[in-house]
């Protein structure tokens, strides 16, 4: 499995790549964001590791720009801020974990195993309808305005169901079957309230509804 | 005058907002100075002249109507310093001569009562008079009489009074512009004083700034000096930090040096396990000490989009934990704001959901919420749950912070200390799926009044 490890401490990044090697993988290693932003654009990876603090730039600008040339290997990012705030950012801009300085070698390799898992199978794949766009696998809305909104579950399951088919009217039942939820019998009062939330998101007329029918998604309403 | 476009000097805003003002108001004086002394004059030479051409019409109601009985010639002029026309039906006199061309037109008008006669030209005439005509008759005859004064005279010395007013308004402007300029550099001298004491300040000459200064400014010294406690209170305790910090640090590397410096001794498996385990002491210190300096508390300004950051953080743990379901239920607004510093409400709703995601089989529950200005929090899942003995344990374990590794309770750990900052409450119950329930209270408002500094 051939894998991209970015980190500019030669000590670390050696003793890595020579364990990542022992477990498995056939480790190439970048010292500077230029060198990972190529790398990583030319070859092709089943995983990669980001160091943040890289010395001619920030390890996240060069994840956001792999991400928009369409490089779609999962990462995992090594910081050693553990703010949730960091975290947040990290995998806003495209990571697909994260682990805190200093971490143990076993966690490392367990860690990237299950993201390699997760993305097998996994396509980069866009549902768009009007001017909004939902990013399947990481579960975000983006509006003609370009702001990115992340959803929960239930909000991007229900959307992504109201978006497939733009126009077309949904009951509550159809609904409900994109809930999971404590209650065995959800009520249908939960969907309104999902309803009332993503029309927060989307604007209260892109989400219309059909009295005693059910729900339908406008793509074209302003 | 714009007062967007603030001066930046407190003096210049003061000229600026003075001095049109009182050359405005002094100017508007002068002209109703002006315009008075005017109506004065010509009142009173109105009256007089009124007064005089009564005394004529009596003195010809009294002749019976024969002005040539009446002294013609320049008495009356002589006694009353006037001009006068009196027409009758036996002819014209107009005294003095000179004025013939001004009064004769009046004598054939209408015009009854005062007269105003402005810029006229003729010779040995005045160019302005008043006049007061009234016409009359006795006996069945009519009379007309005028009587004059040369205004051109009165006027210019109207005129002189009024320059001089004018000279002695610019003299009271320029004193006023000077006594403004000293009042504000006189009500100014405190903030030199100020200045020059946060100079010293700075240069450490005094730890304070003294306090007797103007009332105004009292507030403003006192607040600086409680800024200076607060800030020496932080310095003392970041201080203290890094001395213990340093010193809990140092044993572990001269420990690890020792064992690495001496060559003749082997690394074996026994060793190595030793030498990790004290850099793993050395980074739980770390970030121990790096927690509680994040650690904001509670403090003025500060406040949290409870809603962008839950759904940020559930958006993430949704993402990190792709088999499980992450949801928020609340009612708060998407902007709202809470009192609570973003960073330890991210420390609380992070910890917090990361336990749950950790246990629950499949779905995790965020609820947020506001109570009569109490803030509630309330993270439920779906996994095996504590028991009720077991749950008084949760996040104490009996430990300080700092003797606390990560993986076992550290995050709830944190989360306790934070809220007991914000004075609130941490409790457990079980969920109504069976899993665990934890419930955050925090006071919202009225809580920063009485504790302004810390």
């Amino acid at each position: 499995m051939r894998l991209l490890l970015v980190e500019d401490d030669p000590l670390l990044a050696n003793g890595l790549s020579a364990q990542l090697e022992k477990a498995g993988f056939s480790v190439d290693t970048a010292r500077t964001a230029r060198e990972a932003r190529q790398l990583g654009q030319q070859e092709s990876y089943q995983a990669g590791i980001l160091d943040l603090g890289l010395p001619d730039g920030n390890g996240l600008d060069v994840l956001r720009q792999w991400r928009t040339h369409k490089v779609s290997f999962p990462v995992l990012i090594l910081t050693a801020r553990g703010d949730w705030q960091d975290k947040v950012n990290g995998l806003k801009a495209g990571a697909d974990d994260y682990l805190a300085k200093p971490f143990q070698t076993e966690e490392l390799i367990a860690r990237l195993h299950a993201i390699v898992r997760r993305s097998e199978g996994r396509i980069m794949d866009t549902l768009t309808a009007g001017r909004f766009e939902l990013d399947e696998n990481r579960q975000t809305l983006r509006a003609g305005d370009q702001t990115e909104h992340s959803l929960t579950g239930t909000e991007f399951r229900l959307l992504r169901c109201l978006m497939s088919r733009p126009g077309q009217v949904f009951s509550k039942e159809q609904l409900l079957d994109q809930l999971y939820s404590l209650d065995d019998t959800p009520s249908e009062n939960v969907i309104e309230a999902y309803v009332r939330r993503l029309r927060k998101l989307v604007g209260p007329d892109t989400i219309k509804t059909r009295r005693g029918q059910g729900y339908l998604f406008d793509a074209d309403s302003r | 005058m714009p007062i967007a476009a603030r001066p930046h000097s407190v003096r210049a805003m003061l000229l600026i907002l003075l001095l049109p003002a009182g050359i405005g108001l002094m100017a508007l004086a002068w002209i109703i100075h002006g315009a008075l002394l005017e109506r004065m004059s010509t009142d009173f030479v109105e009256s007089r002249l009124k007064d005089e051409v009564a005394f004529l019409e009596h003195q010809i109601r009294q002749s019976g109507g024969r002005t040539d009985t009446l002294q013609t010639g320049d008495y009356f002029q002589e006694v009353f310093h006037h001009a006068f026309a009196i027409a009758s039906p036996s002819g014209q006199s107009i005294s003095p001569k000179t004025w013939t061309p001004l009064l004769r037109p009046l004598l054939s008008s209408e015009q009854e009562g005062a007269v105003r006669v402005r810029d006229a030209e003729v010779p040995a005439a005045p160019s302005e008079m008043l006049g007061y005509r009234r016409a009359f008759t006795v006996d069945g005859n009519s009379f007309v009489v005028i009587v004059a004064e040369d205004m051109e005279a009165l006027q210019q010395s109207q005129a002189e009074l009024h320059t001089w007013t004018a000279v002695v308004s610019v003299l009271l402007v320029i004193l006023m512009i000077g006594s403004i300029w000293v009042g504000i550099s006189l009500a100014l001298r405190p903030v030199v004083g100020l200045q020059a004491s946060l100079k010293r300040l700075q240069s450490g000459d005094i730890s304070r700034i003294n306090a007797n200064g103007p009332e105004e400014f009292r507030p403003l010294v006192r607040q600086l000096n409680q800024l200076l406690d607060s800030l020496d209170d932080r310095l003392e305790r970041s201080r203290d930090a890094l001395a213990n910090l340093s010193h809990s640090v140092k044993t572990p590397i001269a420990a690890v040096r020792q064992i690495l410096e001496d060559t003749s001794r082997p690394l074996d498996k026994n060793l190595r396990r030793e030498m990790a385990s004290r850099l793993d002491d050395i980074d739980a210190q770390l970030e121990s000490e790096m927690r509680r300096s994040r650690f904001a508390g509670p403090q003025v300004g500060q406040s949290a989009c409870p809603v962008k950051q839950a759904r940020d953080l559930l958006w993430m743990l949704g993402r990190l934990y792709p088999d499980k379901s992450f949801e928020l239920s609340t009612d708060l607004p998407e902007h709202h704001r809470w009192p609570v510093e973003e960073h330890d409400l991210n420390e609380i709703l992070g910890n917090l959901l990361d336990n749950a995601g950790k246990w629950s089989s499949r779905w995790v529950e965020l609820t947020l919420g506001e109570d009569q200005g109490r803030l509630k929090i309330i993270i439920s899942d779906d996994g095996a749950g504590v028991s009720e003995t077991a749950r008084s344990q949760l996040g104490k374990r009996g430990l300080r912070l700092d003797e606390q590794t990560p993986g076992h309770g550290l995050g709830l750990a944190i989360v306790h200390a934070i809220v007991e900052r914000y004075q609130g409450q941490v409790h457990y119950t079980s969920s109504k799926a069976g899993g665990l329930s934890a419930v955050v209270e925090i006071h919202g408002s009225d809580r920063f009044g009485s504790r302004s500094s810390n």
